[in-house]
Formats: structure tokens, sequence, C-alpha cells
């Protein structure tokens, strides 16, 4: 059979499996079962355990379940609030101050853990009805946190992002360098929204400026500062030549974990357990999803559809920014449905030889790629931050808080354009640090 | 059933405690080799294979419980739409099909840590690890990840169709 329909094929019963609601690694090893059985007999599932334990056997995926261990024990605290409202007291004279400073925190908290979930639900618990108190509408209340909250999984240290560097074989350190400035650019542009939106729906008083005393304002500092410390330390070791992305994600972890028992006097026994069990839980589906997309994309080369698709793509002769709208509209879909380490697993190894081939750089893609997701994470019908949202502010409805969403998606989007147009605002920060790509 | 079902639950909530556990300590176990090498300058031998191997065993060894625990995502978006009556026999033909891929893993999972056994294989470092110490935790831990499917299969079988919960979020 022609490897390109074998791959149509492919394609749809991965849909029509993962549609059926079994899990996603579950679903990737059957499809994966399946279709090695047809095709190369079943001699060729023995092969299935080895290949899944060979692609968990890799010192840089210790990162993963270091880092969602960091921002689970940072996510267990009160130090998401007590961030916004640090920045709020700092930041009076702004017009808008509470929004901004909880967009701030969001980005604050993005750095210390890889995951939007986690961010979303750190900052909002106490930043939703602080800005409804205060007169913010519902749909800036709720719409910039679930944005704020993407910026997890942009702005280092970022879960996806290891998960991209392992599955195209890139740098992660130059990827975490590589989301920084697009994240700035995220939190501007959203910022921005925020205050003019609020002002348009006529919340003049939400935008009026708070005073604080100076006791006030450095009162919340000995909470703050730490995590503040925490995020330079981890950036030191990652970038002074210290230790690897997985050294430096022990060693945060391990931090955290102790800021979070001394600062926050975390030391009944059952919050802790609790807190690792997440941990843990979060650490091994995203492991096992790894696991269970090596063995996936196996049989997907096996099958010579990998190499069928770059052949095909190659022969097709497109401008290449067509391909690249054609490849976020994809992307963008995926991520309406599939989490997106899941995404990135499936679609990276297949998409990046492309998208080299088009004379795209890889750390530029990682970017855009990862807005993509963060698009899916505010975007119905399965945008996991949208349930965040609606599990601590429940009295809001959910067409409220979609509602919210989708000006922040607009907002992705044209951060899409202004990266495509300006990619150097993307490589400019790795070069400067790193010296230019090799690759 | 009940038996069964309980005994699974207790055993895959005990395993999943010293998964996390060994999160743990290959944490620290970590911290010590940074120590040892920045701080101390001594040369580390052992604590990356051995940290490598306990995030492997964590994340087998966890399966099971992070299943009991509806922990691994899934789309559930079809299932929400359909019936109930439609979507309890979706859900069992999705466990069923879940069974026999994971017993499939288990099946070979054995095999491989049984010929490593057999050949004496060992890992290329200098620690020459015997591999079937590493690889057994494939056999255990997806054996596990089994029991709980089968033990979370006959929950769905035995709740009245309109009282079944999904497991959430789709992320």
């Amino acid at each position: 059979m022609d490897p390109l329909v074998l791959g149509l094929i492919v394609a749809i019963v991965t849909i029509l499996i993962l549609f059926s609601g079994v899990a996603v690694a579950n679903g990737l090893l059957i499809v994966s079962a399946i279709f090695l059985l047809a095709f190369d007999g079943l001699r060729s599932l023995e092969l299935m355990p080895e290949i899944l334990f060979g692609k968990l056997d890799n010192f840089a995926l210790l990162s993963i379940p270091m880092f969602i261990l960091m921002g689970a024990s940072i996510a267990s605290t009160r130090a998401g609030a007590d961030l916004y409202e640090a920045l709020d007291r700092w930041l009076t004279r702004i017009p808008g101050g509470l929004v901004i400073s909880n967009l701030g925190a969001c980005a604050l908290f993005a750095a210390m853990s890889g995951s939007s979930p986690a961010t979303c639900a750190a900052i909002g618990k106490m930043g939703i009805p602080e800005m409804r108190k205060r007169n913010y509408p519902d749909t800036v209340a709720t719409g910039s946190i679930a944005a704020g909250g993407t910026l997890g999984i942009l702005i280092p240290p970022s879960v996806t992002m290891i998960v991209y560097g392992i599955a195209t074989e890139t740098s992660i350190g130059r990827l975490f360098l590589s989301g920084v400035i697009p994240g700035l650019l995220l939190v501007g542009l959203f910022m921005a929204w925020s205050v003019y939106s609020t002002w348009r729906q006529g919340g003049h008083d939400a935008l009026a400026a708070q005073s604080y005393t100076w006791k006030q304002k450095f009162e919340v500092l000995p909470r703050v500062l730490p995590f503040l410390l925490v995020i330079v330390g981890v950036l030191y070791a990652l970038y002074g030549g210290v230790a690897t992305p997985s050294e430096t994600a022990a060693v945060g972890a391990l931090l955290c974990l102790g800021l979070a028992i001394v600062i926050y006097r975390m030391t009944d026994f059952k919050a802790l357990w609790v807190m690792l069990r997440d941990a843990t839980k979060e650490s091994v589906m995203i492991l096992l999803i790894i696991g269970a997309a090596g063995v996936f994309s196996y049989m997907l080369s096996s099958l010579f559809i990998t190499q069928a698709i770059a052949e095909w793509i190659g022969t097709l002769d497109v401008n290449r920014w067509v391909l690249m709208i054609y490849v976020n509209l994809f992307l963008i879909v995926a991520g309406f449905f599939l989490p997106p380490v899941a995404v990135i697993l499936m679609a990276a190894p297949i998409l990046l030889p492309i998208i080299l081939a088009a004379g795209f750089d890889p750390y530029w893609f990682a970017v855009i790629l990862t807005i993509n997701m963060e698009i899916g994470l505010i975007s119905p019908p399965v945008g996991l931050n949208l349930y965040v949202i609606n599990g601590i502010a429940p009295e809001i409805p959910l067409k409220t808080i979609l509602m919210g969403s989708a000006p922040y998606v607009a907002c992705m989007v044209l951060a899409i354009i202004i990266l495509s147009v300006f990619p150097g605002m993307v490589t400019w920060l790795p070069d400067m640090l790193m010296g230019t790509a090799v690759s | 059933m009940e038996t069964f079902v309980r005994v699974v639950n207790h055993v895959n909530r005990v395993v999943g405690v010293f998964a996390a556990l060994l999160v743990v300590a290959a944490v620290a176990i970590t911290c010590q080799m940074i120590f040892m090498r920045y701080l101390l300058n001594e040369s580390t031998v052992w604590q990356t294979e051995a940290v490598i191997y306990m995030m492997l065993g964590a994340t087998m060894l966890g399966m099971g419980y992070v299943q009991q625990l509806k922990g691994h995502v899934n789309v559930d978006l079809v299932p929400l739409l359909l019936k109930p009556a439609a979507r309890k026999v979706l859900l069992l033909i999705a466990a069923l099909a879940s069974v026999v891929v994971v017993g499939i893993m288990t099946f070979y999972g054995f095999e491989m840590m049984h010929i490593a056994w057999s050949r004496n294989w060992t890992s290329d470092t200098v620690n020459a690890v015997p591999l079937w110490i590493p690889y057994s935790v494939m056999p255990i831990g997806f054996g596990l990840f089994l029991l709980q499917l089968v033990a979370d299969a006959i929950d769905t079988l035995q709740t009245p169709a309109q009282d079944i919960e999904l497991s959430g979020s789709g992320h």
C-alpha cells in the first residue's frame, strides 16, 4: 500500500480511537499495536515495551517530574496570591493596577512552574474574587487569568518546551530562552487588552488608583522575595553553566519544597502528600504519553509513513508562509482537542523536517507551536484553563468565561503574526546569551 | 468481585505512594550529585543511572495508581455528547481495548525482563547494572495497570449508566 494512503488511514483510526474516550497514552499504544500487527506481524509487538522503555531511559526527561514537583510545591502555598498582592501594592499609580498585577503575577508564577493549569489556579484563586470585588467586569477578571495562566507553558521553565526539545533533539536551554521575549510580548498584549476592555465596559472605579502605606508595601516583600531568589537561582544554574536542565530542575524542586515548608509552614502531612500525589500523577501521565508516543512514531517510520509525508511535502511547491498558515491551522485544531504534550510528540517529528526545509528556525517554530497550544488551552471544547477558572469561580457562568477569553485568543493570534514579521524577537535573546545556533 | 476491586485499589495505592517517594528520592540524589560534583569536585558514578531508573520505575509503577485517580488524560468530548447507555457501552469498549494493549505490554515486558535475566545483560556503564532489575518495572508496572483497568471496568459495569462520572478535563 502507498505509505501516504496508509498514513491517512492511520490518522483516521487514531482520531476515532482517541475520541472514544480512551486515555491518550493507551490510545497511541492501541493504534501502534493494530498497525504493527497488520503490517509487520506478531513479532513486531515484542518491540513495543523495549521502545517505550528506551524512550524513557533518558536523563533529559528527568527535568519533567522535577519541574512539575517544583511548580506543584509553590502552587500548594499562597505564594500566587502574595505575588499579585505585592505587585498591586507597588504598582499603585498605574491605571488598572490590579489586573496588571494579576497578569504580572501569572508571568512570574509561570517562571517557577511549567504548567498552565497550575499557574491559572494559583493566581486565580485569590485574584478573581479580588478583581470582582473592585468592580472589574467578570469577562476581564476571568479572561485575564485564563489567558495569563497559559503563559505557564511559554515562559521557562516549561514542560512542553522540554518535550519539544526531546522530540526534536533541540537544546532545551535555548528553547527556554526563546520563550522569554514572546512571553513578555503576550503579557504586554494581555495587559493592554485588559485595561482597554475594563475602560470600555465603564469600569472607571476599577481602574482608579489605590493607595497603600509604605508599611503595607514592605510587609509583603518577605513572602515574595524568596521566590524571586529561586527564579534567579534557577536561571543562574541553567545559564551559568553550573548544571543541566534536569539538575537545575532538581535543585529548583528542592528549594521550592523547602520554601513551601519553611515560609508557608506547610508542615501538615496530608497537604504535603496531596501535593506530592498530584505532582506524581501529572508526571506519570506525561511520561507515559512520551513513551507511548515513542512507540507510535516508531510505528509510523517502520511503515515508512513519516518519510513519505516529508517527501510529499517536499514536492509541494507552496509559498513558505502559506505552508506556515496551514501548519498553524493544523496545530490550532489539534490543540482544541488534545493536550499540548500529545500534539507536540505526534506532530513535531513530522512537522520539523518540513519546517526546516522551508527555512524556518526550529526555536522560532517551538514558540509558534507553543502559542498555538496556549490557544487550545483557553478555547472550547476542552480548554483546560476554562475549566480551572470554572472550578475556582463557579458563580460565573462558563459562557462569560468563554466570552472573556475570546479576545485573549485574538491577542495570541496577533502575537503569532508579530513574531512572524519579527522572528528576531525569538532568536535575539538566545543568540546573545548562548551564541548563534549551529543548526 | 468487590474483594478483587478493593484489593487492587489498595495494592495500587500502596505502590503509588512508593512511586511518589521514588520521585522525591530522585530529587534528593540529583541534588547530592550536583553537590558532590560542583562543591566537592568529586566524580559521580552511580547517580545519573540511578535517578533515570528511579524515574522510569516511578512512571511504570505509578501507572496503575494514576489510572485509579483517573489521571490519564483523555478526550471525553464524544462520551459527553452520548446518552448514558451508549456512553457506558463506549467506555466499556475503550476499557477492553486498553486491557488488551496493556496486556500485550505486560506479556512482552515480562519477556524482555526474562531475556535480560537469562542472558545476563548488563547496562553499558561502569556500574554494569544487571538489566533485568530495571526491566522488571515493565511487567510489574503494566501488570498493576492491567489489574486497575479491569477493576475500573468492573466498577463501570456495575454502576447504573446515568451515574457514571467522566474523568473530567481533556488535558
